[in-house]
């Protein structure tokens, strides 16, 4: 019974840290209608700022990790003016496609700045776990799913109830018309992708903290996918539940089926839940309903 | 469009695919040129030359599936692998020879394909191409934990090389021949798809879903179609690949090959059989070349290191299939037909 209980917990803090990554998606999706197929590399390359910061530059955390920040927002912004200022009103196919090649080369620019070798990425959060009774927590899971919950909630006041979160939501709906009521899609382009890159930040030094970092961990990005399609893409407090869902549902199935079905059919599992989604309900539980009379 | 003075004066001559005698003689040229190519590069080039006829199949399928359908496809290395580990397993297995194999790895492939494609009866969009990604997880997690007598599991496949009437497929040219006389059928299967109602039916899915349904197209049959279509290709590419290099494993099709793929329909063109061709040309041979000067430049300036180099590569192509969505999204084919139609109007512009 206590396994069970671990297993749940350290799920459902597994899933709040697939919801912040999942929650750079639908940032990006929320305020530009472009699906972002780079979100596994803009974490990356997120940890591995954080990584030249604090290890390499040797800046206490405390300015070293505002500053990393400030360099990913940066960075999205620098992917917004080469990239996307230039696709604004485009189709929206461009503008995912460009994510893709986007893909390719910000893992080429981790390699060429920071090298394939495996980097040990400072330890932000104290390594040693919680305990309380007999259950085990991690301590940067559980302060990461805390920040997690208030940046989900933050998110979806700004983007539910702000001026400027409803404008962008309205590019996120349709650019011709956003931009025929006078809405400058550049400028929502250009938050999504600071956004995207400061969350993107933050999801990297939650999942990393004390572990190793090269480029291979991006697929943490495919691995939130699940999470956000589960919410709906636009919603992001929704994101939370849907994170815990998964994660819970996936520290379970690790513990229970594993050793039956052998392999990982825990990693495959998300993607299962993904594929039902899509069949079943392919706007999520809380993503808009658009209507269409066919 | 036609040179000046070329009229149809047929049904056959205006859906011909070859239109003029220019076009004629080019084609036997590049023939020839195929053919005579192995006895005149070394057997690296030739090694290259076969690796891109094995791509131009699987990304002619993509171009089908994508270009011409819209249907956005990630896991196009997926299919192909399940051409290739089919292709094999049916070749260790059931001992079956090559011109067996290979098709019934590319139907293995097709039928794979065909059910990511049904789920366009729920879904479009980018959501489809979502499906893919996930056909892509299942592949691999489907080839490791099925049982290990079927395709090998993580140590892969291992093949004897293709034989026919005693002969057998080693050498480096006779591959290449093998390779070359595949790929040609299928290019001109390909031409022959996409001219044909199933071909018209998948460009007016692509432009309108809503309008060709009312125009009484089976849009969710077409779609499924165009997965089906391009699936095959790929299984035929997979099952060539199996022989070719003669040993499967899974890392050989991941999701990175896959958006390979797509970076090679986006150069080429989008919507153009010859397109396809043109894009594995020219990223396999941007790709090829930094292999092959990577040694030298690195010599150059021994301070970047061979890392880099690579690196560098990726940071290049990827930039390349940036710049082509901004400024030309319709790819290379574009600039080339806008070339040809302001030549074959000179000097009279109108």
């Amino acid at each position: 019974m206590i396994d069970f209980v671990n297993y749940f917990i350290n799920g459902a803090l597994v899933g709040l840290l697939y919801a912040l990554i999942a929650m750079g998606f639908v940032v990006i999706y929320r305020a530009s209608k472009v699906f972002n197929f780079a979100q596994g590399e803009l974490v990356v390359f997120g940890g591995f700022i954080v990584w030249w910061m604090v290890a390499s530059l040797g800046l206490p955390l405390s300015i070293g990790i505002p500053l990393a920040f400030v360099a990913a927002a940066l960075f999205g912004l620098l992917i917004e003016r080469v990239f996307f200022s230039r696709l604004a009103g485009e189709s929206v196919f461009a503008m995912v496609m460009v994510t893709i090649g986007l893909l390719i080369l910000i893992r080429g620019l981790i390699l060429v700045l920071f090298g394939p070798q495996v980097r040990s990425f400072p330890i932000i959060f104290p390594l040693q776990p919680v305990i309380i009774g007999e259950i085990l927590i991690p301590r940067s899971l559980l302060i990461g799913g805390a920040i997690t919950v208030i940046v989900g909630f933050g998110l979806s006041w700004f983007f539910n109830r702000t001026r400027a979160g409803l404008r962008m939501t309205a590019v996120a709906e349709d650019h011709q018309v956003a931009l025929s009521m006078g809405i400058s899609v550049k400028r929502s382009i250009a938050f999504a992708w600071i956004l995207g890159a400061v969350l993107s930040t933050l999801g990297a030094i939650i999942f990393l903290s004390g572990k190793s970092l090269n480029f291979l961990a991006s697929d943490i990005g495919l691995a939130a996918l699940p999470v956000a399609l589960l919410a709906g893409f636009e919603a992001i407090a929704g994101v939370l539940l849907a994170g815990l869902i998964v994660g819970i549902i996936q520290g379970l199935v690790t513990a229970y089926l594993d050793p039956i079905v052998g392999g990982a059919i825990g990693t495959v599992f998300p993607f299962i839940i993904m594929l039902l989604i899509l069949f079943i309900r392919p706007t999520g539980m809380f993503g808009w309903k658009t209507i269409e009379r066919v | 469009m036609d040179p000046a003075g070329v009229f149809a004066t047929s049904f056959e001559r205006d859906q011909a695919l070859i239109r003029t005698r220019g076009q004629c003689v080019a084609l036997v040229l590049l023939f020839v040129a195929l053919v005579i190519l192995p006895h005149v590069l070394g057997p690296r080039l030739v090694a290259i030359s076969t690796n891109m006829l094995i791509m131009a199949v699987v990304v002619i399928g993509l171009q089908i599936n994508m270009g011409y359908a819209g249907q956005i496809n990630l896991g196009q290395a997926a299919f192909m692998g399940v051409g290739a580990y089919a292709t094999g397993a049916l070749a260790i297995k059931f001992n079956l020879p090559f011109w067996l194999s290979i098709p019934f790895g590319g139907c293995a492939a097709a039928v794979f394909g065909f059910i990511f494609g049904l789920s366009a009866v729920r879904i479009k969009g980018f959501y489809l191409a979502l499906t893919t990604i996930a056909a892509q997880t299942l592949f691999h997690f489907l080839i490791l934990n099925l049982p290990q007598s079927w395709f090998g599991g993580s140590n892969g496949l291992t093949l004897e090389p293709a034989q026919i009437f005693g002969f057998s497929f080693v050498s480096e040219t006779s591959i290449y021949y093998l390779c070359l006389a595949v790929t040609a059928a299928m290019v001109f299967g390909a031409y022959g798809i996409v001219r044909s109602r199933h071909g018209r039916a998948f460009v007016a899915v692509c432009d309108d879903d809503v309008a060709s349904g009312l125009m009484g197209i089976n849009v969710v049959r077409t779609k499924a179609t165009a997965f089906l279509i391009g699936a095959f290709y790929a299984g035929i590419g997979g099952g060539l690949w199996a022989y070719y290099v003669r040993f499967v494993a899974v890392d050989q099709f991941t999701l990175f090959h896959s958006i390979w793929f797509i970076a090679m329909v986006i150069v080429g063109g989008l919507g153009s059989i010859t397109g396809a061709l043109i894009g594995v040309f020219v990223i396999k041979a941007i790709q090829e070349s930094f292999v092959t000067l990577g040694p030298s430049i690195v010599a150059q300036f021994p301070s970047l290191g061979g890392d880099v180099v690579f690196a560098m590569m990726n940071v290049f192509l990827g930039g390349i299939i940036a710049a082509f969505l901004i400024f030309e999204p319709r790819g290379l084919m574009h600039r080339w037909n806008i070339l040809k139609r302001s030549y074959r109007l000179w000097p009279f512009p109108y």
